[in-house]
Order: structure tokens, then C-alpha cells, then sequence
């Protein structure tokens, strides 16, 4: 792809502004119709979807130069996918989010990047994560869990492992998020779940390809498959939604180009319902919370289904844009939504009530787009916002599916807290953790 | 004054010139306290193009016009010159119904057509216009739609001009012109109705309003020679029904409920007194009705219009009375104390001489101004209040709230009848109605009409509204020769 | 030229540095507008570029920035949400800022008297659904909800699918807040006077009367900072009960309401119907929707939308479904409305006179549209208008020809004409195929009937240069069509003339059938605007045009 590729979709913006606001019909207040948080907290137009076309068309069209403002335009963003959702409520041949993609890209070639992106992706060459943390480390949160874990080496050296437990970096590195983790691979170990994790796993690398490192995507994303493949792993279970989507969304090409195959890729609230129905799991328990659940972007509206697919644009009545052979339309309407939720109600004692944003039109938790690291103050509000909203709906809880969105709303909640704001008293839950509580 | 009546002559006809001082004087004074000024002349134009030449004629003498097209009483000082040598155009030979379409629902009139004369006009066609409580039968349906006088459907007001659309103008300067949708098409009505054009569109053209300037100008910027109205079907089945308490407050959350709901036609609330005035036949009768009456009656007509109209009405008056139920009040076919067909007349009909405002005393002062309903009961307690510090029987004070714009605005009146020939009692009335003027604004009250002595304070607590309005004048008349010194010009 | 230092600092200081842009590509992205590509040199799809971009906070930040642009003698261009090329700067040659009026977007409900009070930013969907939740709706314009409130009500022509019932803005809006281009406050009405928002007229003649009219000043005359907007009972649920699959969410219809597709066999009988629907007072939203696809499409185009598993690319197939064929020629002259009731009796009693109303004329419900599932995405679609972006959904690009607003009888009588144009024009392929007519509009515009307008909708590729001139081609054909039959020129006129050179405009004004209403309103701008930092936006004709008396 290039930048070219998306001209069309420039030209064919209308700037009607959709992707600025939560699909028009399931607005409810004034508060909570806004739905992209870059627009929102930055203001001027090009900080939206259709800004951001327009700025690369402006590009393309030598009518501006690449400057620090248009870098900020380009990376100041969570890429939560909102304005995907909202735009294409009206049209079928706009891909804003894959078009601020490339413009990301496009520009990381150029050199032209945030200040914190260098460090961050020499920590991913050099220590395999972003966070620079040394890879032992990561062991941590499986001490005393007595898992069982992939061998070195893979199916070769020991044991095939046809369920897969790959706990994330943020999961693995972060002892505030421990709890978490752990409470997850209780859970599929109560619901008599066979699986392993693996004590080399390796960073997704789905932040890479956000931030433009395509090359270090790719080679992270072929490392995985290789080692998945020379295990026999049939199924990646994970808590993380970004590790969720980048396997599901992001190594379907990847592999196709390796001649590889995807594993079944499941998030743990999945994975726990299957338990659930299935009987395995009985939450007997009563855990007497109010909660709001927070849908991650990668597991909500990003997490639909990958579909491959190599066309191209035709016509039809004259001038109406189609795609022969029809071009997967990623429209929020077939992501991970039910299975967290259904967890939650099969939970006694919970009582769930949604926010205002929720499901495709959720407002994300801030840390997107590696907004978190190269833009922290942008991160806290958009958190902050998050944190109100749920806060607004009277629950005791806000509960996730996500390490970024948890790690962000712990902080949010403390900032509040802080400031002796209503949100500080919130709880912070992962699903499974309170699934785990109930059994 | 031979030079005058010729060249006034030359313009409309020596029969339509008039300097008899009789008449003369019949123009230099009305109802209200603006200070009496006898015009020179007065004429009575029969078309446009008189009315222009008249217009043209007054630029190059210097001569004040002042436009008038209903007969008399005259009650707000609005067309009483405010500046010597005026010569009055009388629009009241300009009468005639220029058009009447039923499938449009659109009639065009003439400045002088009068309620009187253009009710059966209409319901010869089987429609109706929604018109002002009990208006003398001279009074010009356009004048009245001008002046912004409240009507009684509130639901089909659907802005406060309503139902006036497009118009016919001759500036202050001369020009002619037409309003709305027609100001996009050729001068020449006749021409856009072959067209298919119906003149419903009141907005325009372009960045202006212009039926608004029109609207409350008490012809200081244009005189209108025709207006397209928006006529209704005369309904198949009518009722009307009453709700009667003991205070105002009780009738206000009602109101507001059957105004939001838009059931109903008429919707209005008055008091006993007001009541009294509006149906008795004498002063006499008026002071011992007023007696018997409920303190506060809200007065609701029922209506099914086309198809099925029984049904329509037994709905609407099953809905209303869950309403009034629901509020603990009642919802009666008759106010006692008083024939049911005599309100009904008030609403339909037009009022016998002599006026029933001044039936009572032979003269009255009526202040109205516009509010939400929720502050009404504190006006009226301002106005007891000014009523007492004046020595002004309450019992006297009548007092109309007529939704406007949907149930948004109300009109609020009250009608101090005084004796004119009793200076005492005159003096007395003009002091509480200054008196009770100035409180009531400075409490809010909007006097969205401001006549005689209200337009100073008014524009002074407005002054970009003033700038905006002279801005105006002195475009459309800019040798300021019609109605001179009224408002803030 | 670029904005002077020593401007743009004393910008920066009235609204924060953080508030204000002249970076090119971010300005780019205000001079960027749909239409664009229709009226700008080789075929570009940028309007003239701001020398800055400023963000206002509050009325007194307005003012201060309209008292700079004159003194730096820049043009001051205002917009709210930003959509359509007339709101964007309209010369190459003359300096203009751009007000984005996004930071000011707060909202406040006067519950009692069903009164909103908006500042500029806040959209129709912010609007809305603060209404809804107190049992109040609003009037939605017809460009959708996605736009502003104080746009609509105070700067454009303000009506929509609603406003039949509802009232367009030009009839509910209460009080105006204005910023004269010289900077000075004007507030109409009540507001002017300080009692309140409840008023528009007045005091006297109405002071609204020279800053609306009908098609607002669209920004080239000042800059509104307020409103207040006049609200509409809702007899349905107040929870705003939404459910379903994106795109096409559905609205459960509520017991007292009703959202039906109604059809025609000719245009004789649906313009009695519309008469006949005026006549008995129903509907509460009524317009002519669903059609904006093309008569041969727009069955097919619906049910594709309203299923979540299908494509755009789906519609050929179901076209040729003998089922859809069939409901294609049953629908060819349709429309949706919704009827609203007190009670259960009175919209059972409103289902009967409609009953009775299709018996008289000839037409019927169209049953496919009008069942269950069906009938709730009308209802959403109608209520919310949020979908009105469809109007681009073929291929991005779309014009609307036509639309001049009339009787039925009157309106009736452009039809034809319009139809043959479309087919003419589309011939070639490079407009969009969609058949028959393709024309939307309201059941009438202002309440209770009377003003029926029918919007072609023309759909062209932007990212195509034959298709773009063609759609450039029936614009100017459709002002010919229209002409020749006797009617004036409609939207497409509109359109073109952002492109036209003032002189060219200016003659054009000067040679209409009234120049009167150009000449008043140059005489307005020399008082509010002495040092023409507004645009043509704001109609008018400079003195050495004016035609000779």
C-alpha cells in the first residue's frame, strides 16, 4: 500500500464529520455523542479521519510539507477506529483507519516520527518489548500458578500444546496488572481448560505496525507463527485485546505471505464463555457489584474476523464503487461484544449497566496508537473522559478486557482521586478477574 | 390647503379627499393616551399605483403619511399622528378579496378587507382564517396580522406572524416591492398566481425577512397594499369546552400540557372580569356577570377538521379531559353564570358595536406584553399590586393570556377600563398604566409591541435593536415620511 | 498573502496559542470542502486557503477577533461543523480568516417551556437526544444531524423532513445572539430587551427580520454565537431504546406513533394525497426519503442496507430478484411519513383517516416497507436523520438539482422535466445509473403544508475528472430545464455561483426580477459590515451595478 492508495478515498470525502461523533442514531446525550477522542482533545479538523485524509491528499497534492504539526496530526491518535465505524454507517468505499495507517507509515519511512517512537522500537529490537524490560522478567506472573509452559524450542522439544495462554507484555511486565493475568489462567484452569504458556513468549509487535515499523511487525509477527506452528498450537488464548487483534487481524497476511497458518485466536473473555456454556465453569459465588464494561477498540470493534482479500475497485450503474471481488467490510458490526458481557451476567450478584458509548461506538480508554507513550497528557484525558463516563452510570466498577484500557483507568481513577473527583472511588476490574472471584 | 387637497386629488379622485374638520378630527385622536394631532387631510387611495404616487408625492412635499385601514376604535395611539400636517391614507377602500384558492388554503386581501367581510367571503369555501378574539367587524385583517395581535389557535402559530405570508409594499421611499417567495418572482401577483405560485412562503427573499420589518412597524417603513394569508378548513364538528378555577396558577401547568400536546383550537385563560367584558351587552350586565363568573376560566374549542371530524373531536376531548383529570381539575361544557353560545360568538364571530372593551366605562387602557406562562402569575401580582397603590379597583382589571407560537409565548393582557368623561378617573388610569408599565418591564414583561409612551424605554433597554431598526428606516424611508416619530424613529 | 506576525499574535492572545493555526496543512484541511471540485479551477477539491484558522471560546472572544479582522482588514469566515463549500473562505485573492466555532458547544434546556439553548457547536444529535430524554423532540434539518444547530437556525435555511409538523427553524427559533461583522452584539427578540429567550419578534418591527431571512447569511455577515430554539412534544419512549446491527439500527415504534412508506400510482394522485395528508392534519415526519437511491434502485439499495451481511456490491442481484422488481414498480412514486399521536385513541383514530385518505386517492402503503422491521428503520432514520450521509453512498460525490420549494400542483409540474434530465445527462455513464427519478424532499417544508420541495439526487465521482465535469454539466443543464419550463433555477444555481466572480454574480442579482431585496441588503452590509470582512454570502449589489430606475 502507499499513500496513493488512499487519494480516492481523500477525493471522496465529504468532511461531513461523522467520523467525529458515535453513529448518529445511538446517541443519547449531549456528553457522551463525541467519539473521537484526537478531535476532540486537539480541535482542529485534521486531528479527525477526514482531516487526516485531506491532510494527505495535501501532501500528495504539494500543496503542504511534512512538518512537525502534520507529524502530530498523523500520530496523535488512538486509532480506536471510531471514525471507521461512523463513516462507513453511510459508505461502503471509504477505509479511514487503514488510510491513517498508512499515512503513519508513510511518514515513519520519511523519518518523520514522535519523539518517543525511536526508544520505544530500540527497546522492541533490543530486548523484545517495548518496555525495554529484561525478558525474564516476564516469567513473573505464573510463580506459584503452577502452569504448565511450552517447552524451548517448541513441539520438537516437548510437548505439544494445542491451547496456547499468551499473557501480553503489559500483562507479563506490570505487577499492578498481575492480579489480572492471574485470576485469568485460574479461571481456564478451573473450566478445566488444557494449556500452556509459553516462558520465551514474545512481544505481538501489533504496536510496531501502529506506529509504522512494518518491517519489525512482520519479522515479530513470522518469529510467533514459526514458533506457534513448530508447537502445534492450535489454539492463542489472550487477555490482551491488542494481542488479540494483532493475531487476528494483523497475522493473517503475514502468515499468507510465509505460507503459514493463523492459530485459532480467542481473548480470554471468549474462551471463559465457551467454558461457561459449555458447563465448565459454575460461578456459585455472589459477588454483589454494580459494574459498566469498557469495550477495548481492539476487542470490540476492531475484533472482528480477518477476511483475505485481494481486489479491486469497479463500477457498476455507470459511476457506483464496488469491489470485485467484494472487499471485507470492517464496520464494528462483528466484533467481540457478547462474550464479555454474557461472563459478566452468568456471574451472580453482578448487575451490568452500559455506558452511553458502548460496543462499536465505546469511547476508547486513551492508550491507543501508542498515544500512551508518546503522548501521555493527551492518554490521561481521553482516560479521564472514559473514567467519568462510567462513573456517570452509577456503577461501582468499570470493568475490561484489556491491559492498556485497565492500566489506563487505574491511573485515571487515582488522577481523579486525586483531585477528589466523583470517578476516584471507581473500581477497576478485569471480567475474568471477577469471573474468578465467583468460583 | 387648496394646493394640497389638488395635488391629493390629482392622486385618488376628489372624492377621495377629505378635509372636512369633522373628519379631520375623528383621525387626531383614539383610545390611548398619545398626545391628539389633527392631521390636514386625509385620502383614501383605491390601488397600488395611487398608494405609490401618494408615497412619491409625500418624498417631494415633505408630507407625513400615516397608513390606517380599520375603522374605529382605534386603541394604541398607533395610527394618531405624532407630527403635524400629516396627511392619513386610508386603506379602506382598497377592500377587495383578491384571491381564494381552497386546494392552496391561500386567499390574498387587500389592506381595507375586514373580518366582517372576508369570514363569509371564506366560508363560502368551506375555510376560515384564524383570527384575534372578537374583532370589531371593521377591523382590517391585515392590520391585524401587521400588528402582531394574538390569535386564538394556538397550535397554527406556528410563528408569531402567522398567518401572514407574502405582501405588497410601497416603501417610504417609493419603491414597490413584495415579501416572501413573491419577491423572488416578477412584480405583478396576477402573473405568479397564473404561474402556479401560491405565496405561501413568508421568509425572504434572500438574507431578509421583510414581512418581519413589516410586522410592528405601525407603517413607518412600508405601506402594504395586499397580503397572502394562510386560511384554514372550516371545521366539520366543533365544541367548546371550559376549565374554571379559583386562582391562575391552577390553570398554568394545564395550559402548558395542552399546548405541548397541540389539542385543540382556541386555547385561551381569562379572568371573570375579562369574561364578563368579552360576552356582556351593556357595562351593567358586565359588572354583575363578573360577579358570577369563576375568578379564571380557560376556554379550549375543539375542532375535527376533513375526515372524520366527530371523531377527531370526541378524541381530543377524551384527551383533554385525562389532562384536566390528571390535575385534579374539571372539564365543563358551560362556565356558569353565562350562555355558552355567547363565548362561542366571542370566538367566531366578529363583536358588535359598541366596542365591548368599552362597553363597561367608555374607554380603556390595555397593557399586553408577551411572557412564558410561568411568569404570569407575577405579573398579575404586580399589576394587583400597581392597582392598588393606585386606588384602581382590581375587581375592574381584566386579564387575557392567549398562547402564542405554539404555547411558547403568551400574550398577557390587562384592560383597565376607566370613565373618559371622569378626569379623576382617567388621570388615575394613566397613571397606573405608566406605573404599571415601567414595573412590569423592569420585572421582565417583553413589550414586543411597544406603542405610544412604551417605545422609549423599550428601545433604551435595547439599543442594538434601535441602531438595527433606524439602520432600516432610513433605507426603506429615508425622508422618514410615514408615521413619523413612532417607535424609535 | 500570509497573515502578519503581528496579527496573528494578538489572535493568539485572544484565544490561547493552542486555539489558532496558520499551518498550511492544517488550514488545508478547512479549504477543503465537498462541491469544491464543481465550482474551483481545475477541478480542485480545495476552496481558497485561510491565512489562519481561529477556535473562539465565548461571545466576547468573537468579538475581540471580528474588531481584529478589521483592523488587519481580513475577511471573517464563521462555521460550526464545516460542511459544504460555502462555508469555507470564498476568495483567492482577499485574506480570510476561518472561525471554527467548535470550542463553544454548550447546551441548556428550558424544560418548562420547551426551549434549548444552543451555542454553535452543539449538533441536531446533541439536540435531539437531550430533548428526547425530557419527552421533547426537535425539528432535524434536513442535511442531517451531524449539523449545527445554530448554523441551521440563525445562518441557513433551517428546514427539514420535520418541519411540516415540527416547524423549521425559521419558525422556531427564538432568540439569535449576533456578532456583527463590526463587532458589536445584536440579540433579537426578547433576548434584546433582557427578558429572556421565549420571543423572536420585536420589539417593533423584528430586528431578526434583517439578520435570517430565508437562506441566512451562511456566514458572510457576522457570526452567531447563540441560540434558542423552540422544542416539540414526544409522545414515544424517552429512553431512546435503539437496538441492532450497524449500519441500519432500528427504533421500535412506539404505541402512539406510526412509520409507514406510502406510494402513488402517478403524480396526479400523490400530489392529491399530499393535499388530502395537509388537509386531515397527519404526520408528524413526512418525506419523500427512501428515493434519494433512484427510483429503480432504491428498493433494493434499502433492503441491502437494513442487512448487515450484505454489500453494495449485492444490489445488482437483488435488482434483478423478480420479488424486488416487483416492489420496485410499487414504490416508484413513494414516500415515508410518521405519524405521531397524543394517545393510543388518537393515533388509532389517524391510522383510520389515513385509511380513509389512500382509499380516496387511489394509493396504498407499501406492505414490505411498512412491516415491523422495516417501519423501526424508518422510524430511526426519520426521528434521528442520522444517516443523511447516504446521500453520498454510491460513489462519494453528489449533487442536488432542482428542490425549488412550492405547492404540490406546483412542484408536480417540474418532475418530468427533472426525470428527463437525469436520464439525459446519465446517459454516458458517468453519473450515476439510478434510474427513473431520483428525487427527495420534504412533505413540506414550513408547517402545515404548502411548501413541498424535490431534490435530484445526482451522484458523480470525485475522484473522476469526466465524471466530475459531467455532474458540473447537469448542474448547468438543470438551470436550463428549468427555465425552459417556466420555473427558476433550483439548488444546483446555488452551487455554481460559489464559483462565479463577483462581477459575474453581481450582474446576475442586478438582473433579478426584484434587485429591490440586493440593494437593501448592500445598505445593510455599509452599516454593519464598513469594512467588508464578510462575503457574498450575504447577498447584495454594489452601487455602480444597481440597474437604472
Amino acid at each position: 500500500m502507499a499513500l496513493e492508495d488512499f487519494k480516492a478515498d481523500a477525493l471522496r470525502c465529504t468532511r461531513c464529520s461523522y467520523c467525529k461523533w458515535i453513529p448518529f442514531d445511538l446517541v443519547k446525550s449531549h456528553d457522551y455523542a463525541k467519539g473521537c477522542p484526537s478531535v476532540d482533545y486537539n480541535k482542529f479538523h485534521s486531528y479527525s479521519a477526514g482531516g487526516r485524509l485531506i491532510t494527505m491528499l495535501s501532501l500528495m497534492q504539494g500543496r503542504s510539507e511534512v512538518d512537525d504539526d502534520v507529524v502530530d496530526i498523523a500520530f496523535k491518535c488512538q486509532l480506536c477506529g471510531n471514525c471507521d465505524v461512523a463513516c462507513k454507517v453511510c459508505r461502503y468505499d471509504m477505509e479511514p483507519l487503514a488510510g491513517i495507517k498508512e499515512f503513519r507509515r508513510t511518514l515513519n519511512e520519511q523519518g518523520k516520527v514522535p519523539a518517543a517512537f525511536p526508544k520505544l522500537i530500540g527497546n522492541l529490537r533490543s530486548a523484545g518489548n517495548f518496555a525495554g524490560l529484561p525478558q525474564a522478567a516476564r516469567r513473573g506472573w505464573t510463580e506459584g500458578l503452577g502452569l504448565k509452559e511450552l517447552a524451548p524450542g517448541g513441539a520438537a522439544a516437548g510437548a505439544a500444546a494445542p491451547v496456547l495462554f499468551h499473557a501480553g507484555c503489559r500483562y507479563s511486565f506490570d505487577p499492578t496488572l498481575r492480579s489480572k493475568v492471574q485470576a485469568a489462567a485460574k479461571v481456564l484452569t478451573a473450566g478445566g481448560l488444557d494449556f500452556a504458556v509459553d516462558p520465551a513468549e514474545a512481544c505481538c509487535t501489533g504496536k510496531a505496525y501502529d506506529m509504522g515499523y512494518r518491517d519489525d511487525f512482520a519479522a515479530g509477527a513470522k518469529a510467533n507463527l514459526e514458533k506457534w506452528a513448530a508447537a502445534g498450537v492450535k489454539t492463542v488464548v489472550t487477555p490482551c485485546a491488542t494481542c488479540f487483534w494483532t493475531f487476528k487481524r494483523l497475522y493473517p497476511e503475514v502468515a499468507a505471505a510465509a505460507g503459514l497458518e493463523v492459530p485459532e485466536i480467542l481473548h480470554t473473555t471468549q474462551m471463559a464463555d465457551r467454558l461457561l456454556k459449555a458447563g465448565a465453569l459454575r460461578p456459585a459465588r455472589r459477588v454483589s457489584l454494580s459494574v459498566t464494561y469498557h469495550d477495548p477498540c481492539h476487542l470490540g470493534r476492531q475484533g472482528e474476523d480477518y477476511e483475505a482479500w485481494d481486489g479491486k475497485e469497479v463500477k457498476i450503474y455507470g459511476q457506483a464503487v464496488v469491489y470485485d471481488p467484494p472487499r471485507p467490510r470492517y464496520n464494528g458490526a462483528g466484533g467481540v461484544y457478547d462474550a464479555p458481557r454474557d461472563v459478566l451476567k452468568a456471574i451472580p450478584g453482578i448487575e451490568l449497566i452500559e455506558m452511553e458509548r458502548s460496543r462499536e461506538a465505546a469511547w476508547c480508554c486513551g492508550a491507543g496508537g501508542n498515544v500512551r507513550e508518546a503522548y501521555p497528557e493527551f492518554n490521561a484525558w481521553t482516560a479521564g473522559v472514559r473514567v467519568e463516563e462510567a462513573k456517570s452510570t452509577g456503577a461501582e466498577a468499570l470493568v475490561s478486557a484489556c491491559s492498556g484500557c485497565e492500566k489506563n483507568f487505574a491511573e485515571a481513577v487515582a488522577a481523579a482521586a486525586a483531585e477528589g473527583a466523583p470517578a476516584g472511588d471507581l473500581k477497576i476490574y478485569d471480567v475474568l478477574e471477577l469471573l474468578e472471584q465467583s468460583l | 390647503m387648496e394646493g394640497l387637497k389638488q395635488a391629493l386629488s390629482g392622486v385618488v379622485g376628489d372624492a377621495n379627499v377629505f378635509d372636512d374638520p369633522a373628519v379631520l378630527e375623528s383621525y387626531a385622536a383614539d383610545q390611548s393616551f398619545v398626545l391628539p394631532i389633527r392631521p390636514k387631510a386625509v385620502v383614501r387611495p383605491g390601488s397600488e399605483d395611487e398608494v405609490q404616487a401618494l408615497v412619491v408625492w409625500a418624498n417631494q412635499t415633505g408630507t407625513p403619511l400615516v397608513p390606517v385601514s380599520s375603522g374605529a376604535p382605534h386603541f394604541y395611539g398607533d395610527t394618531v399622528p405624532s407630527a403635524p400636517g400629516a396627511v392619513m391614507v386610508d386603506l379602506s377602500r382598497m377592500n377587495r378579496v383578491l384571491k381564494i384558492d381552497v386546494r392552496d388554503r391561500m386567499a390574498v386581501i387587500e389592506p381595507g378587507v375586514t373580518y366582517e367581510q372576508l369570514r363569509p367571503a371564506l366560508a363560502a369555501e368551506g375555510l376560515m382564517l384564524v383570527s384575534p378574539l372578537a374583532p370589531r367587524a371593521d377591523k382590517s385583517v391585515v392590520a391585524s396580522l401587521l400588528e402582531r395581535q394574538p390569535t386564538l389557535v394556538p397550535r397554527m402559530n406556528y410563528a408569531l406572524p402567522e398567518p401572514l405570508r407574502n405582501m405588497g409594499v410601497v416603501w417610504g421611499d417609493g419603491t414597490r416591492f413584495s415579501t416572501g417567495e413573491s419577491g423572488n418572482s416578477v412584480l405583478d401577483i396576477d402573473a405568479q398566481w397564473n404561474a402556479g405560485r401560491r405565496l405561501t412562503d413568508p421568509k425572504g427573499p434572500a438574507q431578509t425577512d421583510f414581512f418581519r420589518l413589516l410586522t410592528g412597524a405601525q407603517g413607518t417603513l412600508g405601506i402594504v397594499t395586499w397580503a397572502s394569508v394562510r386560511v384554514q378548513l372550516i371545521p366539520g364538528a366543533k365544541k367548546t369546552m371550559f376549565v374554571t378555577t379559583d386562582t391562575l396558577d391552577d390553570l398554568v401547568d394545564l395550559s402548558y400540557r395542552l399546548t405541548r400536546l397541540r389539542v385543540g383550537d382556541e386555547l385561551l385563560i381569562v379572568n371573570g372580569t375579562y369574561l364578563a367584558a368579552l360576552v356582556a351587552a351593556d357595562g351593567a350586565e358586565a359588572v354583575a356577570l363578573r360577579a358570577s363568573l369563576p375568578a379564571w376560566t380557560l376556554i379550549i374549542g375543539i375542532a375535527g377538521r376533513a375526515l372524520r371530524p366527530e371523531q377527531r373531536v370526541a378524541v381530543a376531548e377524551q384527551d383533554i379531559a385525562a389532562e384536566v383529570a390528571a390535575r385534579g381539575l374539571k372539564l365543563q361544557n358551560a362556565v356558569p353564570g353565562v350562555a355558552k353560545s355567547r363565548i362561542e360568538a366571542a370566538l367566531e364571530g366578529v363583536a358588535p358595536e359598541p366596542h365591548w372593551k368599552l362597553r363597561a366605562k367608555g374607554a380603556v387602557a390595555d397593557i399586553f406584553f408577551h411572557t412564558v406562562l410561568e411568569n404570569a402569575p407575577g405579573y398579575l401580582a404586580t399589576m394587583v399590586d400597581a392597582a392598588v397603590a393606585h386606588k384602581y379597583p382590581v375587581a375592574d382589571v381584566g386579564v387575557y393570556l392567549q398562547p402564542q407560537h405554539q404555547g411558547v409565548s403568551y400574550h398577557m393582557e390587562f384592560s383597565l377600563p376607566y370613565a373618559a368623561d371622569d378626569k379623576a378617573d382617567a388621570a388615575r388610569t394613566r397613571a397606573l398604566y405608566s406605573d404599571a408599565s415601567t414595573r412590569l418591564m423592569a420585572e421582565g414583561a417583553y413589550f414586543s409591541r411597544p406603542y405610544g409612551e412604551w417605545a422609549d424605554p423599550v428601545y433604551n433597554r435595547d439599543a442594538a435593536a434601535k441602531d438595527a431598526l433606524r439602520t432600516v428606516k432610513a433605507i426603506l424611508d429615508p425622508n422618514n415620511i410615514l408615521n413619523p416619530s413612532k417607535l424609535c424613529f | 498573502m500570509p497573515i502578519s506576525d503581528e496579527a496573528y499574535a494578538a489572535l493568539e492572545a485572544i484565544v490561547g496559542k493552542e486555539n489558532v493555526s496558520r499551518n498550511p496543512a492544517v488550514m488545508d484541511s478547512y479549504a477543503f470542502q465537498w462541491l469544491a471540485e464543481l465550482v474551483r479551477p481545475e477541478l480542485s477539491h480545495f476552496m481558497p486557503r485561510p491565512v489562519a484558522v481561529v477556535m473562539p471560546g465565548s461571545t466576547e472572544e468573537v468579538q475581540a477577533i471580528v474588531k481584529l479582522a478589521n483592523k488587519y482588514k481580513i475577511k471573517v469566515k464563521p462555521h460550526s461543523t464545516g460542511w459544504y463549500h460555502w462555508a469555507a473562505p470564498m476568495y483567492d485573492d482577499k485574506d480570510t480568516m476561518q472561525l471554527d466555532m467548535r470550542r463553544m458547544n454548550k447546551i441548556e434546556i428550558d424544560e418548562k417551556n420547551g426551549i434549548a439553548i444552543v451555542e454553535p457547536y452543539v449538533i441536531h444529535a446533541q439536540l435531539h437526544a437531550e430533548a428526547i430524554k425530557r419527552g421533547w423532540t426537535c425539528n432535524i434539518i434536513g442535511a442531517g444531524c451531524s449539523c449545527s444547530v445554530v448554523a441551521a437556525a440563525c445562518a441557513y435555511m433551517g428546514m427539514g423532513p420535520g418541519a411540516y409538523y415540527m416547524g423549521g427553524h425559521a419558525e422556531n427559533v427564538l432568540g439569535m445572539e449576533w456578532i456583527t461583522p463590526a463587532g458589536e452584539i445584536v440579540r433579537s427578540g426578547s433576548l434584546g430587551s433582557g427578558d429572556g429567550w421565549f420571543n423572536s419578534e420585536g420589539p417593533g418591527p423584528s430586528v431578526r427580520g434583517v439578520i435570517r431571512g430565508a437562506l441566512g447569511q451562511r456566514g458572510g455577515l457576522g457570526v452567531f454565537t447563540r441560540c434558542a430554539i423552540k422544542l416539540v412534544h414526544w409522545s414515544g419512549r424517552t429512553d431512546w431504546p435503539v437496538t441492532g446491527t450497524i449500519p441500519a439500527y432500528r427504533l421500535p415504534v412506539d404505541e402512539t406513533q406510526r412509520a409507514y412508506t406510502l406510494a402513488a400510482p402517478d403524480w396526479d394522485r400523490w400530489a392529491d394525497l399530499y393535499y388530502k395528508i395537509y388537509d386531515n392534519e397527519l404526520g408528524f415526519i413526512f418525506h419523500r426519503q427512501f428515493n434519494l437511491a433512484g427510483a429503480d434502485l432504491a428498493p433494493a439499495f434499502w433492503l441491502m442496507y437494513t442487512d448487515p451481511t450484505k454489500k453494495l456490491s449485492d444490489v445488482p442481484a437483488m435488482v434483478a430478484d423478480p420479488e424486488i422488481a416487483e416492489l420496485t414498480e410499487e414504490m416508484r412514486i413513494s414516500f415515508q411519513i410518521v405519524l405521531s399521536g397524543r394517545s393510543v385513541a388518537d393515533i388509532e383514530l389517524q391510522d383510520q383517516i389515513l385509511d380513509d385518505v389512500l382509499a380516496e386517492t387511489g394509493c396504498w402503503k407499501v406492505e414490505r416497507f411498512c412491516d415491523k422491521d422495516m417501519a423501526e428503520f424508518t422510524n430511526v432514520y426519520l426521528q434521528r436523520l442520522g444517516h443523511k450521509h447516504i446521500n453520498f453512498v454510491w460513489v462519494g460525490g453528489y449533487i442536488g438539482s432542482w428542490m425549488q420549494i412550492g405547492t404540490p400542483d406546483w412542484v408536480k409540474g417540474y418532475i418530468p422535466t427533472a426525470q428527463a434530465g437525469l436520464a439525459r445527462d446519465a446517459k454516458d455513464g458517468l453519473l450515476v445509473q439510478c434510474g427513473g427519478d431520483a428525487m427527495m424532499g420534504p412533505g413540506s417544508s414550513y408547517p402545515g403544508g404548502g411548501g413541498v420541495g424535490l431534490e435530484q439526487f445526482v451522484s458523480y465521482d470525485p475522484n473522476d475528472e469526466a465524471s466530475t465535469r459531467a455532474g458540473i454539466k447537469h448542474m448547468e443543464d438543470a438551470i436550463t430545464d428549468a427555465l425552459s419550463i417556466g420555473y427558476p433555477p433550483g439548488k444546483e444555481a446555488m452551487y455554481l455561483e460559489m464559483g462565479h466572480s463577483d462581477d459575474r454574480t453581481f450582474k446576475k442579482w442586478a438582473a433579478a426580477k426584484q434587485p429591490f431585496t440586493f440593494i437593501f441588503q448592500r445598505k445593510i452590509k455599509e452599516h454593519y459590515d464598513p469594512n467588508d470582512i464578510g462575503d457574498r454570502m450575504y447577498n447584495y449589489i454594489p452601487e455602480e451595478y444597481e440597474p437604472a430606475k
